[in-house]
């Protein structure tokens, strides 16, 4: 199942300090939720796991994160990973186009573009919960990635990683959140549907 | 027709369904009912991927978790030649993976427990180690030389499993040439699944003392299965014992033998004890057998009056990773040549071409008989994009066309031998019941005030009562089916059937066979199916065939007994035997009603006080062997309203008229018609079993797999004519797939309908609203 998530978001911090974050996957990996780098091989190359756990199925990717292209002209870098479930339940695949934009000088945007690819269990609970696991998953990262910052001006950066250990995603709490935003939709639509109706 | 009183309940008789008491009260024996001492339980480890190289398994944690007996790969099931079984037509299916797997959710390892859930927390705890390989989806793309090679067993190093032809292409083809209009339409009937509301299982119970193995199944044909079982597994048949308790739906989907029976039964084999394995619903919606997916071109060309000259199909079947596709006839593409439909012409050219992809394997016929739903969703759109190239009424084009009744029987173009019919006599009657030219005024004032609103038109034929022996067989077996009767000294009969029920009624409408053809009660008639024990042999419920076929045989051997009746009652009434008349009930002396004996007096004396020479009781068999297939038809038409905001599309009405030749029970045959109207609206609008471009499933649950509940469901409005069927022993036709065979095109013809003066010639299904919007939007007709 292959999908394309587009996120933007901002944080309160000048252009240079969060190139130096995002270029860095160890520090990427750890905002992520459930991800960690588990060895580097080369400067480009590095080992890592994600635990997705949707519902009552847990995913273990293990696989690699390559960097693609890293722009630091542009603030861009383009990352791909791959990685397999351990037990045998699938795999999935990304590529990440991250691009930074300064806004007035003190805070900065962030871009990313992703080509998601997703075969196995998961990819069977249709791209309905995916796409709401992924935004999900997208919301942590850019709240871990905010704290991680906010936190590395005043602390060692590896407190900061410590904050969020490589835990996986709360047992059941993002299938739960995910029908929740689903079916928050439905209610607005349905909302939408009889408020302009009475009118 | 002799009509029996009420109390008697034969033909006719719109009696009560007896065995709906125990459904009713939740007292329904199904397989996942069965408890047996010492039963463990399995769970199938399944393949994440739709196509990849197996590297390793490895089992150990899953051993180790405690309560866990046996964890059963395709490694071990080779070591017992079990890893490939064969499927129903000619190919062969892994049972569990080795090598490579080849659909996602194929059954990879089979773990067994001592209860369901340390079975399935086990079977997460197989490590499994896969490589990708290049998945083939899209059906066209099989033959492409950049296309994996899928199927690496095979001698043939291709993705093409059968091209099939029928026909006389040379004549079709000049009539083409000849022709003063042509039309032509691209028609996917979409991959779908039965769904049953019942999944599929099993318990294998092997009783190491006395060598038998009895199997709990959820089997449409217990005995063809037990034959298949001791064929591929090496067990003297009269060791096996299958027995098909009630099951909760078939549709075809329990006609094939899954992997799952059979690493139940070599779980039962090697531990000795019973086995039961119960697929969850994902599972079935997965793994087993989907219907349908056939990709198909038709072309009629036809003169400048609308007079239909010729028929050409080009038709591409995606079979999936095996095909498995559950079928008895002789022809690859089973009877799609019924493609033909209610029409009379000369020529036709019909050319089928099956492949492999990787998906989950099959085809099965879903509540139709080998591929008839196709073949009459093809013509019955051919028919309308005819009617409006030809700028006429649907109905005008299909009056001018149909196979008049003095015609019958009736040679097809493509070789079919039409028993009865009269097609133009079952739409008049849906016309006047649905008030036709009214709806046609109607829909051009919508149209003015831009409304959509679209009438659909299907005057299906259909083919069932599979079969004579010259077209059918399961592994060489004929197919014919059966009926046992015995008629007690009370008087009072037991019926044992060759077919199995699933819902359809047996034992209420074979007891009201016996009735009709004995006058003994239908209530003092107890029907047993599904034990092969003590069922005489049978090929089981598919294709409409019980009423065709054991309903035959059911008549067939009541009259059997009807005839040494004859005999005692002359014996009875001391005079000779061309002396009585009979109705049903009772022999009588001719011209003195007044001397009779009833059957009930018949049967006690069979026991009691019998000619000499006689010998004792009143039983009879009879095994079936149908001359012809039996050809239902009917009209349906369904009208729609499309809401041009959300692209719902809403059933406003819908008029069913069905001809099954003479009705058993007419209200089983209405809850039939219902019930196959209801999955044809979910086919039409709902249901499709989709993969993506890596061959994930994406209809895999009813999250994305509907089922159309009370709320989708349009009311039913159901008619009949009757034209007995001319073969059969008491003129009926079967009927049980007639709905879900003619009414996606009713629905799809309905929906093009309302659209048609947009330009809109076809819309494949399943019609989402979502579909339509955007059908909406690109014609401009929203914003």
């Amino acid at each position: 199942m292959a999908l394309r998530i587009e996120k933007t978001f901002q944080v309160d911090q000048p252009i240079g300090k969060v190139w130096s974050f995002l270029s860095d996957p160890t520090k990427v990996a750890n905002c992520v939720p459930g991800a960690q780098i588990t060895e580097k091989i080369d400067d480009k190359t590095y080992k890592g796991s994600i635990s997705v756990k949707v519902g009552p199925s847990v995913t273990d990717y293990k696989g690699e994160v390559h960097i693609l292209r890293l722009d630091a002209q542009n603030y861009e870098i383009e990352i791909q990973g791959k990685g397999q479930d351990v037990r045998g339940r699938g795999s999935a695949s990304m590529t990440m186009t991250g691009k930074l934009a300064t806004l007035d000088g003190r805070a900065t945007q962030v871009t990313s573009t992703s080509e998601v690819n997703v075969v196995g269990i998961l990819a069977q609970m249709g791209s309905r919960v995916i796409t709401e696991v992924s935004n999900i998953m997208f919301e942590k990262f850019s709240e871990n990635f905010q704290a991680l910052l906010q936190q590395s001006s005043d602390q060692p950066v590896a407190v900061a990683i410590d904050a969020k250990p490589a835990a996986p995603i709360e047992p059941g709490s993002i299938a739960w959140q995910a029908f929740r935003q689903m079916f928050a939709r439905w209610l607005q639509v349905l909302k939408n549907l009889f408020s302009g109706r009475s009118v | 027709m002799f009509k029996t009183t009420p109390e008697v309940g034969g033909m006719g008789h719109s009696i009560k369904r007896k065995e709906d008491l125990r459904f009713l009260q939740g007292k329904g024996n199904y397989v996942d009912d069965v408890h047996l001492p010492d039963m463990v339980y399995g769970h199938l480890v399944r393949s994440p991927y739709a196509h990849a190289r197996l590297k390793s398994i490895n089992t150990d944690k899953a051993k180790q978790l405690p309560g866990v007996l046996a964890v059963i790969t395709g490694e071990d099931l080779a070591k017992a030649n079990l890893a490939w079984m064969p499927t129903l037509f000619f190919d062969k299916q892994m049972v569990l993976a080795t090598g490579k797997v080849l659909f996602q959710s194929q059954e990879v390892a089979f773990v067994i427990a001592e209860d369901r859930y340390t079975a399935a927390d086990a079977a997460e705890l197989v490590e499994v180690e896969y490589e990708e390989l290049p998945v083939l989806v899209d059906p066209h793309k099989a033959t492409d030389p950049s296309s994996p090679i899928l199927r690496e067993d095979r001698e043939e190093k291709s993705n093409h499993i059968f091209h099939w032809e029928v026909g006389d292409k040379a004549a079709t083809d000049k009539a083409f040439q000849n022709a003063a209009v042509r039309a032509d339409v691209h028609a996917v009937f979409q991959r779908c699944h039965p769904a049953p509301l019942e999944t599929c299982g099993c318990v294998a119970d092997f009783n190491r003392a006395t060598g038998r193995l009895t199997i709990y199944l959820t089997s449409q044909a217990p005995h063809a299965h037990r034959t298949l079982f001791a064929l591929v597994g090496g067990i003297p048949e009269n060791n096996i014992r299958v027995i098909s308790p009630d099951i909760g739906g078939g549709f075809g989907n329990k006609v094939p033998i899954y992997p799952g029976y059979v690493c139940a039964v070599v779980g039962s084999l090697t531990l000795g004890r019973p086995v039961k394995w119960i697929e969850t619903r994902s599972e079935n919606l997965q793994s087993t057998g989907f219907a349908r997916d056939y990709h198909m071109t038709a072309e009629l060309a036809a003169d400048k009056d609308g007079k239909i000259q010729a028929l050409r199909v080009k038709t591409l079947a995606d079979h999936g990773a095996f095909n498995a596709a559950a079928q008895p006839t002789k022809f690859p593409a089973g009877l799609f040549s019924i493609c033909t439909g209610a029409y009379d012409y000369p020529s036709a050219f019909c050319e089928v071409d099956g492949v492999y992809t990787n998906k989950a394997p099959g085809g099965i016929a879903y509540r139709c008989s080998f591929r008839v739903t196709e073949a009459a969703y093809l013509i019955e759109r051919a028919v309308d994009v005819l009617a409006m190239e030809l700028k006429t009424d649907p109905v005008e084009l299909r009056r001018k066309n149909f196979i008049r009744p003095e015609k019958f029987p009736y040679k097809s173009a493509l070789g079919w031998s039409y028993d009865s019919g009269n097609y133009e006599g079952a739409m008049n009657l849906a016309l006047e019941k649905i008030g036709y030219q009214q709806l046609r005024k109607e829909q051009e004032e919508k149209r003015k005030k831009g409304e959509l609103m679209g009438i659909g038109v299907s005057s299906f034929v259909e083919i069932v009562g599979a079969g004579p022996a010259h077209t059918f067989d399961i592994a060489g077996i004929k197919m014919f089916d059966s009926a046992e009767i015995r008629v007690h000294p009370t008087g009072k009969a037991m019926c044992r059937m060759g077919t199995k029920s699933q819902g359809q009624g047996h034992e209420t409408t074979y007891a009201q066979i016996v009735a009709q053809e004995l006058g003994i009660p239908a209530a003092d008639v107890t029907v047993e199916e599904g034990d092969t024990d003590t069922a005489p042999y049978g090929l089981g419920t598919y294709a409409s065939r019980s009423t065709p076929v054991s309903g035959a045989a059911t008549a067939v051997a009541a009259r059997k007994i009807r005839d040494k009746a004859k005999k005692i009652a002359a014996h009875l009434l001391e005079c000779s035997e061309e002396d009585l008349d009979w109705e049903p009930g009772k022999f009588f002396v001719k011209g003195a009603p007044s001397k009779s004996k009833s059957i009930q007096d018949i049967a006690f004396a069979a026991y009691t006080n019998m000619p000499e020479g006689m010998e004792a009781g009143l039983e009879a068999v009879d095994y079936y062997d149908p001359p012809n297939l039996t050809f239902p038809f009917g009209t349906y038409i369904c009208v729609v309203d499309i809401d041009k905001g959300t692209g719902e599309v809403k059933v406003r009405r819908f008029v069913a008229v069905d001809d099954c030749g003479n009705v058993i029970n007419p209200m089983i045959v209405d809850g039939q018609i219902h019930g196959g109207l209801t999955e044809g609206l979910a086919i039409a609008f709902m249901q499709e079993i989709a993969y993506d471009e890596s061959g994930n499933v994406q209809g895999g649950s009813f999250m994305d797999y509907l089922l159309p509940t009370a709320v989708e469901t349009p009311h039913w409005e159901t008619d009949k004519t009757c034209t007995p069927s001319p073969h059969h022993p008491f003129g009926a036709k079967g009927v049980g797939e007639s709905p879900n065979v003619g009414s996606p095109a009713a629905f799809v013809n309905a929906v093009v309908d309302a659209l048609s003066h947009l330009g809109v010639r076809h819309i494949d299904m399943p019609i989402t609203p979502w579909k339509v919007w955007n059908i909406l939007k690109q014609k401009g007709v929203i914003s």
